[in-house]
């Protein structure tokens, strides 16, 4: 898998083994946390631990309880009512009947939804699309600023009340940024690592992408630059917020690249580069960590090879073979 | 680059055939003791002479001698306070690679858990190891594993680029 799917796998698996379970029901109580930063939390309590939760539990076995913790904004990053611009109106226009949200979320999150599956189409092609969306939910919330901001530039004009520079929250207490123009939309990344290794490896990967899209299959794609000083879009940004430890990296997105089906997969893109690009560096790490290990292996049956025969039937006595050794000799 | 490898490579054989004659010594100030000398350095006389090999500035090679043991230590990376980016990515790689390797010193019985100061690996050879096992495959151990580890090293870099470009062109692909 190089790429990041958008919905989520846990809870795709958890909707769908629902639908199919049919009318008999059993509690679920699950949490997972995804790409280190959204938190979700599926329910469907119906036997005595129901009561604990009088609001968020429906006792049947068809409506469950999906609560999603977003990661903590930054300062800059502006949100309404503890979730970004535009959710409440994205939900209800990708689900439509099925989800309903209940105010106020659930201790510990931002956003509580309560799914009714009764509701869902009987069709199954369709069916799955709706959970689909619903396990995409990550996609639909923290994505809305941005595809509305991509939808405008789709349409080649800027939305009215937008600021010059808008920040968006992709990651805990971290935000990228927008510079949103009629025929152009600049978004700059940035860059933050843990680890020094994950810094220096990131840095590399981040170079690479530059290097990629210079070659000339890749003419037609938004351009890419890196930079180890914040890009002049910045300006005015304060400082705590451009602290990054792998430098910047800016993409300018062209009205060509959100037009029709293209918009909901660079929202998706865009929302997760840093996630993609964490994957890939600690992959890649696992990988070191294999090729090293084998390389040990190799360098010790070398080291085993100068050892003399001597040496080697010393062990041989020394171990658990020595018995048998005496006895095939008296024979 | 191969070339001056070869050579760097023959020169710390040369060396070691040389430098590797040990024998039994008990030490001389503690009366049933056996150590290696070039550790504890206790008596000038039973040191030798040490070696330095440098194949550049960044990578050297010191072999010190003494009547019972003998201590090998290089050096792999650069340490300048301005190093360039690319640099950087090799020096990361190989102090990972290198400190894997220390933390298995358990398993080569002459590598030495730590690195002597200013240097990046270290083996140490007692007349015990030369008793234990032949000495000129020992030797080959040795250039074998100096030479494993650039490899490896490079190696390693070369992958991570290979993976850092298809990662960034997958990405990239999206958008046509």
């Amino acid at each position: 898998m190089i790429l990041l799917q958008s919905p989520s796998r846990f809870l795709l698996q958890i909707l769908q083994d629902r639908v199919l379970s049919g009318e008999k029901g059993m509690d679920i109580d699950c949490h997972a946390v995804e790409f280190d930063d959204v938190r979700y939390h599926i329910q469907l309590l119906l036997g005595a631990e129901a009561a604990f939760y009088p609001n968020f539990s429906m006792r049947n076995p068809k409506v469950m309880v999906l609560s999603v913790a977003l990661p903590l904004p930054s300062p800059e990053a502006i949100l309404c009512d503890g979730l970004p611009l535009d959710a409440i109106e994205a939900i209800k226009a990708a689900y439509g009947p099925v989800v309903q949200i209940l105010d106020p979320p659930k201790d510990g999150f931002d956003l509580t939804m309560k799914i009714n599956l009764t509701k869902l189409p009987p069709d199954e092609e369709q069916r799955n699309s709706i959970l689909t969306q619903i396990a995409s939910v990550r996609e639909v919330v923290l994505g809305a600023p941005l595809k509305v901001l991509l939808k405008h530039l789709a349409s080649k004009t800027v939305a009215p009340n937008v600021d010059k520079l808008v920040a968006l929250v992709h990651r805990p207490n971290e935000s990228f940024f927008l510079a949103p123009q009629a025929d152009k939309v600049t978004i700059v990344y940035p860059m933050r690592f843990q680890d020094s290794i994950d810094i220096v490896l990131a840095t590399s990967f981040l170079q690479e992408f530059v290097e990629a899209r210079r070659t000339a299959a890749l003419n037609n794609v938004p351009s890419c630059m890196w930079s180890p000083v914040p890009p002049l879009e910045l300006k005015g940004v304060p400082a705590e917020a451009l602290n990054a430890n792998s430098g910047f990296v800016t993409f300018v997105v062209y009205p060509r690249h959100v037009e029709g089906k293209k918009l909901d997969r660079t929202v998706w893109n865009l929302l997760t580069f840093h996630a993609y690009v964490s994957y890939h560096v600690k992959c890649s790490e696992g990988f070191m960590h294999t090729r090293m290990r084998r390389r040990v292996e190799s360098l010790i049956q070398a080291l085993d090879r100068a050892k003399s025969d001597a040496e080697k039937l010393k062990k041989l006595v020394n171990g658990g073979s020595f018995k048998r050794l005496v006895c095939t000799l008296c024979k | 680059m191969a070339n001056t490898l070869r050579l760097y490579l023959t020169c710390i054989r040369n060396t070691l055939e040389a430098a590797m004659c040990l024998q039994n010594f008990p030490c001389q100030e503690v009366e049933r003791h056996n150590k290696p000398e070039v550790e504890l350095k206790t008596s000038l006389e039973l040191l030798l002479n040490p070696v330095l090999i440098c194949r550049n500035e960044a990578e050297k090679c010191l072999i010190e001698t003494s009547i019972n043991s003998i201590r090998i230590s290089m050096k792999v990376t650069i340490c300048h306070l301005e190093v360039k980016q690319a640099d950087e990515l090799e020096n990361i790689l190989a102090k990972k690679f290198l400190r894997f390797l220390s933390m298995r010193a358990e398993a080569f019985q002459v590598l030495r858990r730590k690195p002597v100061q200013g240097y990046d690996i270290s083996f140490l050879i007692t007349n015990y190891h030369c008793e234990d096992m032949h000495k000129h495959k020992l030797i080959d151990f040795i250039v074998q594993f100096m030479e494993d580890i650039d490899k490896e090293i490079s190696e390693l870099k070369l992958s991570v680029n290979t993976r850092g470009r298809l990662v960034a062109t997958e990405f990239l692909k999206q958008f046509i």
